[in-house]
């Protein structure tokens, strides 16, 4: 992607493309396991990056050889054009966020933000002055906050101090692992918004480590999907969105419909169902014997009235229904055991327990299971 | 933490419970401890030489004891403990870091294996060091077949408090491992995270965060060494005379309880100030290992 | 993690040193308790090797009298300590009531005392009750000493325990006795093991205490003491390897039935 190109697409904030850290073919095994397989990528300045991925997919041991608290058994971690691979957490630019966020339990607030400051030897008045503008960024009134218990302080409150003390190290990255995991869901959206604005303000480069992808796709630039030490796809939210690469990336982004199809050559498949079978039609041609998986989103998924012509209609069970404020959500079922997923605007209704289920061929995608 | 950790009525409740529980245990210590010691608080007031608690009470022992060598035993004990203490805290901090942080299955070898030695008679263990000492034991003895001839190492003060670092090494090193367990490991890593040199990790994270272990490690030492009895006759002979020596002889062959115990009693006087001094400044629950609750 | 290779290496290095050294006068009595001359020499040769002195410590009927007594009173205190400890441990950690944190710095203060003084205390407390000491008062000193311990170790067991499990029973209805019943004391109860034999190897290998309150009777690590201090004799370093054997034996014990424990527990938690 050219420089030119990037800017358009992000508008108002301006991104040079140059890329600050490298990280180029790393594995990293305990004994005979391996937490993380061959990974490389790479993370752009100024950029809010995300590596995202269930429990065990490799994502906090990633994380940890790229603040340097474990070292890689295979491959190089790059910053600007750097070989950082064996250097200390202390002797790298960089800075981490901890899950535990990891505030001095001993120190008030002031001085856990000064503590970066105050092993670099800077004077008194000095750090002040820094913390106390840190703090004020940060939504924390300093008169209040600078000589305050970091034991005493809510949660969010500790998330902005832990923020302010990463800051006030100024970093070249700086690196989140998992932090707002738990906050209460209401907190939690409002302190990524916070945490976006703060890194567009600051224009710092963040690399933000989750298992949530609705959280990941909120905030970032661009997202790495991990899943068993390996990188399943990587891009800009919007590109995952629209086009998962696979079964397990679509599945991940939250309630979609898979469906198991074999394929009968050109546009036709069947879907299996346990031992029933129904012909469907698909996006894209597929080889006779091949299985894959047909990926359909809720939304895209309707009650067909009668007379209306579409692709792929079937009739189908109703379950349950939920309501999701604007939207309501059915649970239906075309053979039994095999549950799917509708969302549907509140006002649209169901007829009765029997329903007609369809949905347009182009509304549908074919993945890798 | 101020409030009661749970608010639930029925808890509420185990007032009772909890008073019937502790019984026991408080029973025990009154009758075996808090009543006993007065006694001996008593006694010395008693005058010199009287076997009976039924005198008028004076402070004449007390102005004895000020005017006779005493102080110097007293000084001694406080040297020694003084000495042990620091010692132990050099000797078993590196090591009580690594049963903490670093060794995994180690740890658990090493704790059993210098824990075990609390079950061996201290006396045993200290005569072993005799041996050893000893002239022609096994160290000078395996000495004297190199060509270096030796005397007996034993009699002097260093050996003393070879003796007591030796003996009292577990007290040190537990508690000072508990201490380094309370320090989160994430708090550590953040903090190299953030620039921090070693000692700046050692001296504003370990330090301050393992305080409640370093300072019960070494009140505890302080306390059973300045009350010791045993290295300085054992490994010390007549070199020197330690407070609780004196205290035995007032009690065996000296045959003046009194004078004893208001010996004891300056000796418990002591402590037991820099025990409660210590001990109010700890929160035990939390370095026994009850994990800190949120509010 | 930040510790490395080096450091870890350094640190074990220092560990195996310290343990060295530890172990050391151990190791100086057994190689003086195998040796046959009448005053011990080192290095001696290997036609003086003998297990004579061990034989003589074993027919001794003093060191037979010594051990009974030592082994009745870390027997009876043990099972003291054990009683008022699992209900001191219950006061300590388990309920919550007006005097618990005054209660918890009672539980140390025995632990920060000189012992020697403590052992002075009871004797003048008995003479001033009439009571002749003799290896049962041993046993109420003893106690006093060790119940405090019993009590710590077992409220660290119950700290580590979580305490839902009683909410939960209590919440299905079980009275405050059906809970002590059915689950604190279960749950407690392999704690206690190791607690038990934590009691009786403290109690064992006390000096100080027995020392003043045994009266005409001796404890063996009195009579040892009395030995040490009047001159070598090379039957206190076969009673002192035999203790020290005796010690080990309980330590293995106790160690196998906790490893096997967590062993049991891994595989339980691997199984899900």
């Amino acid at each position: 992607m050219s420089d030119l190109v990037n800017s358009e697409q992000s508008g108002a904030t301006q991104r040079p493309a140059t890329s600050i850290l490298e990280v180029a073919g790393v594995s990293k095994r305990f004994g005979k396991f391996t937490a993380v397989n061959n990974v490389s990528f790479e993370i752009k300045d100024g950029e809010f990056f995300t590596l995202v991925g269930p429990s065990g997919s490799g994502k906090t041991t990633m994380l940890r050889m790229l603040v340097g608290m474990d070292t890689p058994t295979e491959g190089d971690i790059m910053l600007r054009n750097q070989r950082v691979n064996d250097l200390p957490p202390n002797q790298r630019p960089t800075c981490m966020v901890f899950q535990s966020l990891a505030l001095f339990p001993h120190m008030t607030v002031g001085h856990n933000v000064e503590f970066p400051l105050m092993v670099r030897g800077q004077s008194e008045s000095d750090r002040r002055t820094r913390a106390w503008e840190l703090l004020k960024l940060l939504h924390l009134d300093p008169n209040r906050y600078y000589n305050k218990n970091v034991m005493q302080c809510s949660g969010g409150e500790r998330q902005r101090v832990a923020l302010a003390r990463a800051l006030a190290y100024d970093p070249e990255i700086l690196f989140f692992d998992e932090p707002l995991s738990a906050i209460d869901a209401r907190l939690r959206k409002v302190l990524q918004k916070e945490l976006k604005d703060i890194q567009r303000d600051t224009k710092k480069t963040f690399c933000y480590v989750t298992h949530s992808l609705e959280e990941a796709m909120v905030m970032s630039d661009r997202v790495a999907i991990l899943r068993g030490g390996v990188i399943e796809q990587i891009g800009t939210p919007s590109d995952i969105y629209a086009s998962p690469k696979n079964a397990f990336v679509a599945e991940f982004m939250g309630e979609v419909n898979l469906l198991d199809v074999i394929g009968l050559g050109g546009y036709e498949a069947e879907w299996v169902m346990g031992y029933t079978k129904h012909r469907v039609r698909l996006p894209v041609v597929l080889g006779p014997g091949e299985s894959r998986k047909l990926l359909i989103r809720p939304e895209s998924l309707r009650f067909v009235t009668p007379g209306v012509v579409t692709d792929n209609i079937f009739p189908a069970q109703v379950l349950n229904e939920f309501l999701l404020g604007s939207r309501k959500q059915y649970h239906v079922e075309v053979e039994e055991g095999h549950p799917l997923t509708v969302e549907r605007l509140r006002e649209e209704g169901v007829s009765g327990p029997t329903v007609q289920l369809g949905w347009d061929v182009a509304d549908s995608q074919l993945l890798e299971s | 933490m101020n409030e009661p950790r749970r608010n639930w009525n029925w808890l509420a409740g185990s007032q009772f419970f909890g008073t019937i529980s502790a019984l026991p245990f408080i029973l025990l210590m009154l009758f075996g401890f808090v009543v006993p010691l007065l006694c001996v608080a008593w006694f010395g007031l008693m005058p010199a030489k009287s076997f009976s608690l039924l005198h008028a009470p004076s402070l004449q022992n007390y102005a004895f004891i000020f005017s006779q060598t005493y102080v110097k035993s007293m000084a001694w004990s406080t040297g020694l403990a003084l000495a042990t203490v620091v010692i132990l805290l050099v000797l078993c901090y590196p090591l009580a870091f690594g049963l903490a942080k670093v060794f995994k299955g180690g740890a658990t070898f090493v704790t059993y294996a210098i824990a075990s030695s609390l079950f061996v008679s201290e006396n045993i263990r200290l005569f072993g060091w005799v041996i050893g000492l000893m002239k022609k034991g096994v160290v000078t003895g395996t000495l004297g077949t190199f060509g270096i001839e030796m005397n007996s190492l034993l009699y002097n003060v260093p050996v003393i408090v070879l003796g007591m670092v030796y003996v009292y090494l577990p007290f040190m090193l537990f508690p000072l491992a508990l201490g380094i367990k309370m320090v989160p490991d994430q708090v550590r890593e953040a903090a190299f995270d953030l620039g921090a040199s070693r000692w700046h990790v050692f001296r504003h994270v370990d330090l301050p965060l393992s305080m409640p272990g370093i300072l019960i490690g070494s009140v505890l030492v302080f306390v059973l060494s300045i009350g010791a009895i045993a290295e300085a006759k054992i490994l010390g002979g007549q070199s020197i005379v330690t407070i609780a020596a004196d205290i035995e002889t007032e009690f065996t062959y000296g045959q003046n309880w009194p004078l004893g115990s208001a010996l004891s009693t300056l000796l418990v006087g002591v402590t037991m100030v820099l025990v409660f001094a210590v001990l109010n400044r700890i929160d035990m629950e939390k370095f026994l290992g009850r994990a800190p609750r949120e509010s | 993690m930040i510790v490395t290779r080096a450091q870890k290496v350094g640190l074990s290095f220092y560990a195996g040193v310290v343990l060295l050294l530890f172990y050391f006068p151990l190791f100086c009595i057994i190689t003086a308790s195998l040796s046959k001359k009448r005053y011990f020499s080192f290095p001696y040769a290997w036609e003086d090797v003998t297990l004579k002195w061990y034989e003589d410590a074993i027919a001794s009927p003093q060191v037979q009298e010594y051990v009974g007594i030592s082994l009745k009173v870390a027997v009876l205190s043990t099972i003291c300590s054990l009683f008022i400890g699992f209900f001191g441990a219950l006061a300590y950690a388990r309920y919550s009531w007006r005097w618990r944190k005054s209660f918890q710095k009672l539980v140390l203060l025995p632990l920060f005392f000189p012992q020697s003084v403590l052992g002075l205390a009871l004797l003048m407390w008995f003479n001033f009750l009439d009571i002749t000491p003799s290896w049962w008062t041993a046993v109420i000193a003893h106690t006093v000493w060790i119940a405090p311990i019993a009590t710590l170790i077992m409220s660290i067991q119950a700290y580590s325990q979580d305490d839902s499990l009683e909410e939960a029973a209590r919440d299905m209805g079980a009275s405050r006795w059906q809970i002590l019943r059915w689950i604190t004391f279960p749950l407690l109860a392999p704690g206690m093991v190791s607690a038990a034999c934590f009691c009786v190897l403290l109690s064992w290998g006390n000096f100080a205490l027995s020392l003043f309150t045994t009266g005409a009777d001796s404890a063996l690590p009195e009579w040892l003491y009395a030995r040490m201090t009047s001159g070598y004799q090379p039957i206190v370093p076969a009673v002192g390897s035999l203790s020290v054997f005796a010690a080990i034996a309980l330590v293995c014990l106790v160690f196998g039935i906790s490893a096997r424990r967590s062993a049991h527990k891994v595989a339980q938690e691997g199984g899900h």
